[in-house]
Formats: structure tokens, C-alpha cells, sequence
């Protein structure tokens, strides 16, 4: 996972449209804190950094390494998930 | 008044079998052995009703199923009807009958992932576990797959009689590319159990396959997520069955009838509710089936002094019940069961064991 990569949703999985859950095959992911924030991006077109920066618009307060990196770990726990592809 | 206490947590699956008609006759098939008549199926409203109260009820997954689901002529309406209530839909399919444009019917009509097993490597025997010449289509179905955004599932069902061949099996898998793959050791419900002494596979094939599944886990990370279903039979605690007794899980059969998992019905002495008669929430809150193994009330003082009880809910009922004719005894998996050691007995695979299939 690069901060310029550029993601996408795996066929299959899917944000529930109001709970805070990642509806996957046979199964379900609970999404934590601003998990969704972060999922509701994903839309094929944006890298990881224009991600980000749009998150900081969002949570101004927030320290912007600190979000970087956390949105990265993130991201790289659903990659080896399969749940979003690069 | 008050209002009626709402303790239970919500169930996260339904299972909905759709028919029990199906071209296969799976030597290891999981349906009863008393099949339900076309003739007594619900509606199309009916279940569409149905998914409209699992919605509300809080399930997020629905699984359709069989027999085969395509045996339905209105799946799409059914399916377009679940993706309208909310749920995420996966059918678990043979994929026979299901021609490029049905494929895309279903598509449209909101279809989010679908599961296709495979019996064998090589066409004569997995027709032959399969009772029907069905391999070929099956094949030729993952490459149709693969053209639209659709996400499957390869299932690998493995016994005795082709667990040798695990390593070039999951080759084959990994080639058509599915996203997920499954490899689940035969479980002994339904008609299975009538070819138990067929399908066991022996304590050497167990031992050999761990380490071929582990790897394929480590290879495939990233690119196919590998799920494995272990041979209860050779285990030292019991599964969590369906998550535990009316916890996560709600099977409605083809003619309506509720209940806490496949097999629940070969328990004597439950009483099952109809989804003619009550929504799901009454079932899921009131039905005297799924209230009868909740909780630890039933439990044996072992099970109930046991740290593990949050973890395997005391196994699986019908199994108890299949292996010792008592639903209230603990699954004879377990190591801390009076019971466990006849599973050594039954781990003796006989050479003398012929397959027996459903008649069509």
C-alpha cells in the first residue's frame, strides 16, 4: 500500500447503506471509529493521499501524520483482507 | 402493560431454502433425508415478505439455497426483492441451469456473491460424488463468472475419497480465480451420515491435508482469502455450531418452516413455527425450537463449569443427538464427554461401504 495508490472496493463487498458494517462474502466486518469515514472514499479514482486530505477537511482538529498513518494501517489490513484491491 | 422485554440480540444470517429440487445427488448432501415437495414451497410473496422482515429484524446476510436455488423460475424477483430490503445476497449454486443471460438477470436483480463447489479434481470421480454429470458445466461456468463484477466463492468439499488429491485440488481452484475459497471437510448431517463410513477420510489423509491448507493460507493471502472447515470428527472440541443455538443464525425450509440450523429437525420433541403463521421477529423472540438450546440452562454440569462455553455454545445438539440419542448430552467432540471415544470407532473407515445416492 502506497499513498499513491489508487483503490477500489473488491466485486462483492459493499458499505451496509445505514449500520456501520462492511457487508463481504459470507460474512460481515463492524467497522470502528471512522472506519466508514475512510471506506465511503474509496471510489476507484482517488489514491490513498487524496484520502487523506479529504478526511482532514472533515476532522480539522486532527493531527495530519498521524491520520495518514492511521488510514494507512487501515487500508493495508483490508488489502491483505481482500476486501479493497489496489 | 408493559412492552415485551427485547433481550435478544438480532440474528446476523438467514438461510432460505428455496427448494429442495436439485439436478445433483451429493453423496455428502446436507438436506434431509425426507426432502420437501415442490408442491408445498412458498410463494414468491411469501419470501419476499420474508426478506422484508429480516431486514427489519436486523439480519444482514442472506444465503440462498437448496437444493438449487436456480430450480426457482422467480430468483430474480426473490433476489431483487432481499437487495431491496437491505440484505447482501450470495447464492450457493451448482450452476446448473444458469446460462449467460440468467447469470445477468440475476445480476441486475442485485445479486452480490455466489458459491460454486466442486466435488474432485477429475471429471469421473466428481461426477460420481456429485451422482450426475455435472462437473464439465461447472468449469466452464468460472470463466463466465469472472467477466462481470461479481464476487465467488470456490468450495472444495473434501472426504476420503479425494483428499489425496488436496494439493492439485486447490490448483485447480486457484486457476478458475475465485476471490474466496473454501475448503470444508464433509459433515455428517442429512444424507451424509448415511455415507459416513464412505466419505470419512482416515487419520493419516487428515493429518497430511493441515499443512497443505496452511500453506495455500500463507500463498494466497492478498489475492484469495481461504476459509477452512475442519473434520469435526477428529477434533478435540466441538464446533460453534451455527454460532450457537438461535444466536446468529435462522433456516427457513422450502415449505416455510423456522429453524436454529439444517438439521434441527431430527431432534424429537421440538416444536417448529411456520413463516405462514408468524413474522420472523415472533419466531426468532417466541419459538419454543429456538428458545430450547439458548442460553445454559440445559447445559450438563461439566459444559456448565467449563471456560469454554462462551466460545463453542456446547457444540452441535443434532450431532449429541445423532451419536447418543440424547439432544441434552454433550457433543461426543469434545474431549471432556463421557462419549468421546466412540468417535475413534467411527473414525475407522470401512472397506467395505458402497455410496448410496438419493434416487431422483
Amino acid at each position: 500500500m502506497q499513498i499513491q495508490s489508487i483503490l477500489k472496493m473488491s466485486p462483492g463487498c459493499r458499505l451496509h447503506p445505514t449500520q456501520d458494517v462492511l457487508l463481504i462474502p459470507e460474512g460481515t466486518l463492524r467497522l470502528s471509529g471512522p472506519s466508514r469515514e475512510v471506506l465511503m472514499r474509496i471510489d476507484g479514482q482517488r489514491d490513498v493521499n487524496a484520502i487523506v486530505e479529504d478526511l482532514l477537511l472533515q476532522f480539522s482538529d486532527a493531527n495530519p501524520d498521524e491520520v495518514r498513518r492511521d488510514v494507512l494501517t487501515l487500508l493495508d489490513r483490508l488489502e491483505q483482507r481482500g476486501v479493497i484491491k489496489a | 402493560m408493559s412492552e415485551p422485554i427485547q433481550a435478544l440480540p438480532p440474528p446476523l444470517s438467514l438461510i432460505a431454502e428455496l427448494t429442495h429440487r436439485c439436478p445433483l445427488h451429493c453423496l455428502y448432501c446436507s438436506n434431509p433425508i425426507e426432502l420437501q415437495r415442490a408442491e408445498d414451497e412458498l410463494s414468491t410473496e411469501v419470501w419476499q415478505r420474508v426478506f422484508q422482515q429480516a431486514a427489519e429484524l436486523g439480519i444482514l446476510q442472506l444465503h440462498l439455497t437448496g437444493g438449487e436455488p436456480l430450480a426457482r423460475k422467480d430468483l430474480p424477483e426473490l433476489i431483487s426483492a432481499a437487495r431491496a430490503a437491505g440484505l447482501y445476497v450470495n447464492m450457493i449454486t451448482s450452476g446448473i441451469g444458469l446460462a449467460e443471460d440468467r447469470l445477468r438477470a440475476l445480476l441486475d436483480a442485485g445479486l452480490d456473491h455466489l458459491q460454486l463447489s466442486f466435488q474432485d479434481i477429475e471429471e469421473i470421480s466428481a461426477n460420481h460424488i456429485a451422482g450426475t454429470r455435472a462437473h464439465a458445466i461447472k468449469l466452464a461456468l468460472a470463466p463466465v463468472l469472472k467477466k462481470y463484477p461479481l464476487a465467488f466463492t470456490i468450495n472444495l468439499v473434501v472426504h476420503r475419497m479425494n483428499l489425496d488429491r488436496l494439493a492439485s485440488f486447490i490448483e485447480l481452484a486457484e486457476d478458475l480465480e475465485p476471490d474466496r475459497l473454501e475448503i470444508a471437510h464433509v459433515q455428517y448431517y442429512g444424507w451424509a451420515l448415511k455415507n459416513r463410513s464412505l466419505l470419512m477420510p482416515t487419520e493419516d489423509q487428515v493429518q497430511r491435508s493441515l499443512p497443505i491448507v496452511e500453506a495455500a493460507k500463507v500463498r494466497l493471502k492478498g489475492k484469495i482469502h481461504v476459509e477452512s472447515v475442519f473434520p469435526d470428527y477428529f477434533g478435540s472440541f466441538p464446533k460453534a455450531c451455527v454460532g450457537g443455538w438461535g444466536r446468529q443464525t435462522m433456516l427457513i425450509d422450502p415449505s416455510g418452516t423456522a429453524l436454529p440450523c439444517h438439521s434441527a429437525a431430527v431432534i424429537p420433541g421440538l416444536s417448529f413455527d411456520n413463516v405462514r403463521d408468524h413474522d420472523l421477529a415472533w419466531i426468532w423472540n417466541n419459538s419454543p425450537a429456538f428458545e430450547r438450546f439458548r442460553g445454559d440452562a440445559w447445559m450438563p454440569e461439566t459444559c456448565l463449569a467449563c471456560p469454554r462455553k462462551e466460545r463453542d455454545f456446547g457444540g452441535c445438539h443434532c450431532q449429541a443427538f445423532m451419536l447418543t440419542g440424547d439432544a441434552n448430552a454433550m457433543d461426543p467432540v469434545c474431549s471432556y464427554s463421557p462419549h468421546h471415544s466412540m468417535l475413534q470407532l467411527l473414525r475407522q473407515p470401512s472397506s467395505e461401504t458402497f455410496p448410496i445416492w438419493r434416487s431422483s
